[in-house]
């Protein structure tokens, strides 16, 4: 009993099981000591916040700040052992590279999670008609669905981000260990607050939240509220402290315009993330005041405006997609080299695309508001700014294919993957410019072409990059290697299925079936696709089991990894897998391009520390 | 160079970070001249060798031009700069051997350019040459991949059929817009698609080969062109885009003016200029048609993928927008809800009939004379509009409790009793419908706004209705 109690986790845990009674009795008891019944929503609300503060506090990550305030010496995060095995990853560690595994844990927990919710209305959209959900539930589940998913990505990008940039760059660490801790661990409680909004009767209004449908109805979109909240200060603390590392932890010698490419792409991810989240928050945190207090901000019938929400929500939640896409775009541009064997094409130009999409991105996000009846002549410039956002998109994928162009690829699992990423991203690419221009986009708004447009761009952009970095990296991580066998299995059924999916659902779009929706005339015509697509979803969850049962066989007895088995470059294959505690003995020597492969004799940099013996053997 | 210009005992310095570079010159042209005749020094860096420069005096420099760490610029100003005899040789093993000598008293601009010109990296080797006419070859083939797999999408696009039938004027002019997206997909697609898929079968490793790909690591003429070219593009199909938006909001002189009312979950449609109310939507054909959107409760979406335009309906009195549509096409349409509006949004569809200006004119007046006597009947219709979107009259239980043989049964309440349905339960329930809770259905789903919208004449037609229905 005491040896469950020593996980930071379990401690956490009670934390919030005993903060949300707290928070919940605090509100009631004040309603009941002013005689009123019970209303439950705001004691709800509370004990939720209650909860989330509780498990921080319980897992201890406020402990050295708090012995900090009293003046008392802590330890620096680098003294600190952390647990042996893989114990480390159930409670606090100061360790990026720790942090970085257990936000791939969440990640990966969320992902089956959201993905499992998407086969339960896969499945009832399979024949029209209604078959097993209630509405309520449909729409419950499509909602969480999108929120549970983008968490699921926030805490893959910020996995990578933690675990290859320190490496990358030659740092010991990231900036700030401690704030890293509290970024990662405050996600924990809010995806449980998330998704305990289906115990409240759950919402009805989708992912984006629109008022004034939010301010009515269930009391679930209430924990959906704050549940978002926290998960946007996750990553607005990861973001800041991802900026310190990139801009100050260098190690010396290395110029901006020589770190590795995926530096450049979180460093851009993370400007947005840092200066955009706020927006989302800040209109999730309206609605729930204007549900709680009375303050009409967007209800009409109060004096309020709903479109002032979308222009509030958009503001984070387009840029959003290029958080979600660039680290992937990143780790594209990043392995691509390794694999053909040649030199990146354009590293500045690519570099500067980054920033290029970072910074259109942020001027583009009323084009989701085309049809929702803002100012008319507002649509024409923001037509203007979208499809500017073609010409960066457009140097990443001429710079790839030249890359490319020549190369020797291998054709190993993680480039598989790449291959897959850059042709499900184009279709993804090639398909928005129609939702650009606006009358094309009056038709296709609100339909499936947008879903089958926007999963293009979020597997492009996000999934296959995540997976092609998981196989490339997972035997820096645990020593081991996974299978290739089922890795490439992993990636022909997932493919596929997606792009089944992907076509099946613009196909349908553009002749008229209408985003979220529980059911559908069946004199569309649209039985048989549904089917289809049904079925490719089902392939896409099978692919994603066999990723997962790969993973825990490649960590469990996978083939030891032997020195630089990719032939990378990059100073993290010149040193041991796993990767020592402290990262690199001394400081990482940069002696010329992080990219020049087919240039005899040339290194990116010099690594002093012993690596495996078998780097040799390997040739 | 001859070894005559070579004195005895002349002073060689070796710049270059790279002791093997170094070591090894020093051995070949030691050979060569005779160890006793010459003295060497060697300098690892810029700084070295600039010192020794001073320091030292050497007539002749050998410099690594594989070595990106010396400063040219500097290194030909203080080249130039002295007027002591010196020579400078460049040396670069990398790029095939290539061997330069400079003489600092004969050296002209042109040689001086030259100099800076001299590659640091490797880049005109014959291999490189060989590769190129290569090149060419592969480029022919995939471009001419890139044109026939455009061709072919393209034609497989128009001969599928990617969108619905047009039935407005405002379809055709967007569908002009669709077409030219459509074959740039089918051109972006191809392009990258060829290329990658080139890539990776012709040039690809074979398993266990370990060759490293042709070294180039850019070209901004290419990354130049990949920039502008785009951009025109774009902004060309943004103006496209302006035009075409334009085009469709263009005003006739004399719309029929139709005031569309969305609500949870149905819609109506009401004929300011005559008076008239309905839930089909009635339009006549090639007359533009003036919809003024509003919503009773949340926001709605007003779409008719034949007609492809959308509008999103908004609540509040100030938020009317407004959509013209010209339908050009006689025919049956459906016009459905795009947002999501909760509850029954999948089933927020009314018809729409596109009808000749006679055949509208017929409806009109049928509508204008229609005046029931009947209670049950006209109850029937004020349901038709407000109600039978969520109580079905067939016994199918929607969002509501049905109809079918409602009136007189015994009702559980959500609280465990029960109650009888009468005149005095509906009109309680019409009017206040979070009072009494019908067990099954939770509250807070049916306005509590009916006592307003209608008058009581038509609640009682209503509740008329009501015991009709079994």
């Amino acid at each position: 009993m005491k040896k469950i109690f020593s996980y930071d986790i379990v401690r956490g845990v009670i934390g919030q099981l005993i903060g949300t009674p707290i928070g919940f009795g605090l509100v009631a008891g004040i309603q009941a000591l002013l005689g009123r019944p019970l209303n439950a929503e705001p004691a709800y609300v509370v004990g939720a916040v209650f909860g989330v503060l509780g498990f921080l506090i319980g897992l201890g990550a406020f402990s050295d700040w708090y012995h900090m305030v009293l003046g008392e010496e802590v330890h620096e995060p680098e003294e600190i052992q952390d647990p042996p095995g893989a114990r480390r990853y159930w409670g606090l560690s100061f360790d990026h590279k720790v942090i970085g595994v257990q936000y791939g844990i969440l990640s990966m927990v969320l992902l089956a999670l959201g993905g499992t919710f998407a086969l339960i209305f896969r499945t009832e959209l399979a024949a029209s008609g209604r078959q097993f959900l209630s509405f309520q539930l449909f729409n419950s589940l499509v909602g969480l669905h999108g929120m549970v998913l983008i968490a699921s990505i926030l805490m893959g990008i910020a996995a990578i981000s933690n675990y290859v940039i320190p490496l990358l760059i030659g740092a010991r660490d990231m900036a700030f260990p401690r704030l890293n801790a509290l970024s990662f661990w405050v996600a924990v409680p809010a995806s449980l607050v998330l998704v305990s909004s289906l115990a409240l009767g759950g919402f009805e209004t989708g992912w984006t939240g629109y008022a004034p449908l939010s301010i009515r109805g269930p009391m679930g979109i209430q924990l959906f509220f704050v549940g978002v909240w926290f998960v946007g200060w996750s990553s607005i603390l990861g973001a800041l402290n991802l900026i310190a590392t990139i801009v100050r932890m260098r190690t010396p010698g290395m110029a901006m315009f020589n770190m590795p490419i995926l530096a450049w792409s979180v460093l851009a991810t993370s400007i947005m993330a840092l200066t955009a989240t706020q927006l989302i928050g800040l209109a999730f945190q309206m609605t729930l005041f204007e549900r709680l207090l009375g303050m009409s901000f967007f209800d009409p019938a109060g004096g309020g405006n709903p479109i002032l929400y979308q222009h509030l929500f958009w503001f984070y939640s387009h840029p959003a997609v290029y958080i979600f896409v660039l680290p992937g775009l990143g780790v594209i541009s990043e392995l691509l080299p390794v694999f053909v064997r040649k030199p990146l094409f354009g590293y500045r130009w690519i570099a500067m695309s980054s920033l290029g999409i970072a910074l259109v991105g942020f001027l583009v996000w009323a084009h989701h508001m085309f049809a929702a009846g803002m100012e008319e002549y507002l649509r024409v410039p923001f037509m203007y700014s979208t499809l500017l956002v073609a010409v960066p998109t457009g140097v990443k994928f001429f710079s790839w294919t030249a890359t490319m162009w020549q190369g020797k690829m291998r054709l190993q699992t993680p480039m598989y993957f790449l291959l897959g990423a850059i042709s499900v991203f184009l279709v993804g690419g090639i398909t928005g410019p129609m939702a650009g221009t606006v009358s094309t986009d009056l038709h296709i708004t609100d339909s499936y072409y947008i879903v089958g447009h926007f999963h293009a761009t979020m597997f492009g952009g996000y999934i296959f990059p995540v997976f092609a970095a998981i196989y490339y990296w997972f035997p820096k991580i645990t020593g081991r290697r996974m299978s290739e066998k089922l890795g490439k299995w992993h990636f022909w059924l997932l493919y596929i299925g997606f792009m089944v999916t992907s076509f099946g659902q613009m196909r349908i779009g553009l002749l008229g079936m209408r985003r979220r929706i529980a059911d559908y005339d069946a004199a569309l015509g649209f039985d048989l696709p549904h089917m289809i697509i049904t079925i490719a979803g089902y392939m896409v969850a099978v692919a994603v089991l066999l990723f997962f049962i790969n993973l825990y066989h490649g960590a469990r007895a996978g083939e030891p990894a032997k020195g630089n088995l990719w032939e990378s470059r990059s100073p993290e294959w010149l040193a041991p897998s796993p990767m020592p505690v402290h990262n690199y003995d001394t400081p990482v020597v940069v002696v010329g391009e992080p990219y020049d492969y087919g240039l005899e004799g040339s290194k990116y940099v010099e690594v002093n520390q012993p690596v495996a013996p078998a780097a040799q053997a390997a040739d | 160079m001859s070894d005559a210009e070579i004195e005895p005992r002349k002073k060689v310095l070796i710049a270059s970070a790279n002791p093997l570079f170094a070591k090894g010159l020093q051995k070949v042209y030691g050979e060569k001249w005779g160890a006793e005749s010459v003295d060497f020094n060697l300098a690892g860096s810029m700084e070295e060798t600039l010192a020794r420069l001073e320091s030292w005096q050497p007539e002749l420099v050998i410099v690594d031009y594989d070595d990106r760490t010396i400063h040219r610029e500097a290194f030909l100003s203080h080249f130039i700069a002295g007027d002591r005899p010196m020579q400078v040789m460049l040396v670069s093993l990398q790029a095939s051997g290539e061997v330069v000598v400079y003489d600092r008293r004969t050296l002209t601009p042109a040689q001086a350019e030259d100099w800076m010109g001299v590659p640091a990296r490797p880049a005109h080797n014959p291999a490189k040459l060989k590769s190129r006419s290569g090149n060419m070859k592969h480029f022919l083939i995939a471009g001419t991949l890139v044109i026939v797999s455009t061709a072919l999408i393209s034609l497989l696009f128009f001969a599928v059929g990617l969108l619905p039938d047009q039935a407005s004027t405002q379809a055709v002019t967007i569908d002009t817009l669709f077409n030219a997206h459509f074959v740039i997909i089918a051109f972006l697609f191809s392009l990258i698609t060829v290329f990658v898929v080139y890539s990776a079968v012709v040039f690809r490793s074979k398993p266990g080969e370990k060759q490293e790909g042709a070294y180039f690591t850019g070209n901004t003429r290419l990354e130049v062109i990949w920039t502008v070219i785009p951009l025109v593009t774009v902004l060309g199909f943004s103006y496209w885009g302006a035009q075409n938006l334009a085009e469709i909001r263009e005003e006739a002189a004399q719309p029929l003016n139709v005031r569309v009312v969305g609500y949870q979950w149905a819609w109506l449609f009401e004929y300011p200029d005559y008076g008239v109310t309905s839930t089909t939507l009635y339009l006549p054909v090639n007359k533009q048609a003036l919809l003024s959107l509003t919503s009773r409760d949340v926001i709605h979406s007003f779409w008719v993928p034949e007609f492809r335009v959308k509008q999103d309906v908004l609540p509040g009195e100030n938020l009317v927008k407004q959509l013209r549509v010209t339908p050009n096409k006689v025919g049956n349409y459906e016009v459905m809800c795009a947002e999501l509006c909760g509850g029954a949004h999948a089933y927020m569809n009314s018809p729409v009939q596109v009808v000749s200006q006679a055949e509208f004119e017929t409806w009109l007046s049928e509508q204008v004379n229609a005046v029931e006597a009947d209670p049950a009947a006209r109850g029937q219709k004020w349901a038709e509009i407000n109600c039978t979107s969520c109580h079905t009259l067939d016994g199918a239980s929607l969002v509501g409790p049905t109809w079918k043989g409602l009136y007189g049964s015994q009702v559980e309440l959500e609280d465990g009793s029960t109650v009888t349905v009468d005149d005095a339960y509906l009109l309680e329930s019409i009017l206040d419908p979070n009072k009494l809770i019908h067990k099954g259905y939770p509250p807070n789903v049916m306005p509590a706004t009916y006592g307003d919208l209608l008058t009581d004449e038509q609640i009682q037609d209503i509740i008329a209705f009501i015991q009709t229905v079994d």
